[in-house]
């Protein structure tokens, strides 16, 4: 047998048998990518329904049919309670917002023409402005939404009108002028709606639009879910994980005196690190690789390019096998080796958004992030699940962590201490 | 079978070995002996090529210098840290360094298990070397040196730390090997097993061979005198002499002795005698 493979060999070996080295190696990544794909998966982002709180100070048939109306939407998860109870979940945070439905809100909510102006009130946490426009929106959209319906129904229309110019009539406060005109148009729009044809499509009081949604499935330009981000975060930690254990196992074979007898066999400095280099670099890919299976087979995640996926997995492998080595010349002893490793990895991984997405840093920190190999790591992954890089955009990134695998392997190379003195 | 021509090490300002010249033949076992610092690991580790000299050639199985892969094969080492992976078994362990050897399918299965056999660790085949007790590990230190069957055999103090059981399980191995014509070199502290088991004898100091000869010669040239200690009841007699018997009648003529012992000259007080007797920290 080879003695890369041998050696090699012998590192997964070993690996498998320390409970704890493979729990944190396999085990770890996934829990960090399941744990934090739900947590954002549950935060109200993505699809959610907004939550929020009715009050029905009017209690008619047209508010319960409005309330009917909102809950049906798939915008808006809906409870009625009173407005103290409304206040008091939005106040603690448990809801997003309230709206109340004022008194004689069914009578005049379909109205178009005359009458007073319905007055609705919202209440919404302040520190969720965003929401806040969001609700105002949909809100906004339900009620005209009766409007339409009016107008697009000629026999609800008729009915509409003839209420409208009723009320008209028996204005006495109205400017003259209003009323004129409205005497004049409303009784213009009912000869109009009656001369109308009645034959199907060309039945209509109203020519509105209609609004067809369709999912674009290939042209996406964010994550399916949370954990097309989140499994990205938990394979860096768990490359990074394995790049520290496979330095640290160096120095271990240095102090233990196990490297003495692989410096005896009849072979070159160049199998011992070799054999290093092998195992780790089939460990570091045999994560991301079974995360992602994993990921696809039971959570939803579905890369854009599989290609592209593969060739950014051997690129982090590599960047990744690099740092390694250069981990195992960080200290003379297991412990030193293991502190000092530890800390270059956890300020990697702050500052190239291994602990929160860089998309959530401030402006000058995703700068900086350019200087850790996490970044790019990470952004290779995205790039080939949900950003849809194309090969010339993975190149850049591809080619910076092979890049910085290389120049870390042969500096790492060089300053290895083969004895112990 | 290993032959060292003025061979010099030196760290720094400090020189480990000093124009050593040692020539250690075929089927020996030859003992390297002295005290702490003296400069034996140094002269062991550039015989298997861990080392290079500075000065000198060394040359193994007259092939070659260590420091080439193919001359090193013929080299096995049980180095004095326990050099095993403690994860994985004894066989696995053995299995390893014979793959790093070059052994392969049959002929790897056969010397594990002739290794495991020698050392009488069998039964314990495919229990984690972590399990092992000291002697264990000492055991299959010196079958993992073995496992590629090599012509020269470097032992670094191969019983430190071990109980008795096991101490003389590695004599015996040892001896078993000199039968079969392998070539041993034996580092050690104890003077009674170099006197035990070695057919010839170095003793270096400073990085100097100060005496090199088969241990009856060594005690011969270098042991000094027996010394008869006789006791007639009013405090002992000490007699230095080369002939114990004559000199026990010549005193038992003189008056009745009620006890006596003879102290015969060993490789210890030749090796005190050479080196001095102040204290070695180093």
């Amino acid at each position: 047998m080879n003695p890369i493979l041998a050696l090699a060999m012998k590192d997964l070996r070993l690996l498998f048998r320390d409970k704890v080295g493979f729990f944190f190696t396999f085990f770890f990544p996934l829990l960090y990518a399941v744990f934090f794909g739900a947590i954002f998966s549950s935060s109200g982002g993505g699809g959610s329904a907004m939550k929020i709180v009715i009050v029905d100070e009017d209690g008619s048939e047209g508010s319960k049919a409005f309330i009917r109306e909102l809950n049906d939407s798939p915008e808006l998860e809906i409870e009625v309670r009173s407005r103290d109870e409304a206040m008091s979940l939005v106040r603690r945070g448990k809801r997003v917002g309230y709206i109340v439905l004022p008194e004689g809100f069914g009578k005049v909510r379909n109205r178009v023409f005359g009458g007073e102006r319905l007055k609705i009130e919202t209440g919404v946490d302040p520190a969720r402005a965003a929401e806040a426009g969001m609700l105002n929106g949909v809100l906004t959209k339900y009620m005209y939404q009766g409007v339409q319906d009016a107008f697009s129904d000629p026999e609800k229309m008729q009915a509409q009108i003839n209420e409208s110019l009723a009320e008209v009539q028996n204005a006495e406060d109205m400017d003259p002028t209003a009323k004129a005109t409205l005497l004049w148009f409303l009784p213009a729009m009912q000869r109009f709606l009656r001369e109308l044809p009645k034959d199907g499509q060309s039945n209509r009081g109203w020519q509105t639009f209609d609004l067809e949604s369709k999912d674009v499935a290939v042209q996406r330009t964010g994550p399916q879910n949370s954990y097309e981000i989140s499994f990205p975060q938990g394979i860096i930690w768990g490359v990074m994980g394995c790049a520290a254990a496979f330095g640290i196992s160096l120095v271990v074979e240095r102090t233990k005196g196990t490297l003495v007898r692989l410096r005896i066999a009849p072979i070159g400095r160049a199998h011992i690190l070799g054999g290093k280099a092998l195992a780790c670099l089939l460990t570091t890919l045999s994560i991301p690789i079974l995360l992602f299976l994993l990921g696809v087979l039971a959570f939803g995640i579905r890369p854009d390019s599989w290609f592209l996926l593969g060739v950014g997995i051997v690129s982090i492998s590599l960047c990744f096998v690099g740092i390694m080595m250069m981990l195992s010349v960080m200290g003379r002893t297991e412990q030193a080796a293991g502190g000092i490793g530890w800390a270059v990895l956890m300020v990697m991984a702050m500052i190239g958004g291994g602990m929160i997405p860089l998309f959530i840093m401030p402006p000058w920190m995703q700068t900086i992030s350019h200087a850790s190999p996490v970044k790019w790591s990470i952004l290779v992954m995205e790039g080939a699940i949900w950003r849809n890089f194309s090969i010339a955009e993975m190149a850049l990134p591809c080619g910076i962590l092979v890049a910085v695998g290389l120049t870390c392997f042969i500096i790492g190379a060089k300053a290895f201490y083969w004895t112990e003195g | 079978m290993l032959q060292l021509i003025n061979v010099r090490k030196a760290f720094g300002p400090i020189v480990a070995v000093d124009d050593l010249s040692l020539t250690i033949h075929q089927g020996e076992v030859f003992g390297l002996l002295g005290p702490n610092g003296a400069g034996k690991t140094t002269t062991v580790n550039m015989a298997v090529g861990l080392l290079r000299p500075d000065r000198g050639t060394i040359e193994v199985d007259g092939v070659g210098s260590p420091d080439r892969p193919d001359v090193r094969a013929r080299v096995g080492v049980a180095t004095q840290a326990l050099a095993l992976y403690d994860e994985l078994t004894g066989e696995e362990n053995l299995s390893f360094f014979g793959k790093l050897q070059g052994l392969t399918g049959r002929k790897l299965a056969d010397r594990v298990e002739w290794a495991l056999q020698f050392v009488a660790l069998t039964d314990r085949r495919r229990d984690a070397v972590a399990k092992y007790s000291g002697g264990m590990k000492r055991r299959l230190n010196i079958a993992v040196a073995m496992i590629h069957d090599p012509p020269l055999l470097l032992l670094d103090e191969p019983t430190v730390g071990v109980d008795p059981q096991s101490r003389n399980a590695i004599f015996e191995n040892i001896l078993a090997l000199r039968q079969q014509g392998r070539t041993v070199v034996y580092t050690t502290h104890y003077m009674e097993e170099a006197q035990r088991l070695c057919d010839r004898v170095g003793i270096i100091d400073r990085g100097r061979l100060l005496a090199l000869d088969s241990v009856e010669r060594l005690i011969t040239a270098h042991g000094g005198k027996s010394v008869l200690i006789a006791d007639r009841g009013d405090g002992d007699i000490r007699v230095d002499t080369d002939d114990p018997l004559a000199e026990l009648l010549r005193l038992q003529k003189e008056g009745p002795l009620q006890r006596f012992r003879v102290e015969r000259p060993d490789l210890e007080r030749v090796f005190l005698h050479l080196t001095g007797r102040e204290l070695r920290d180093a």
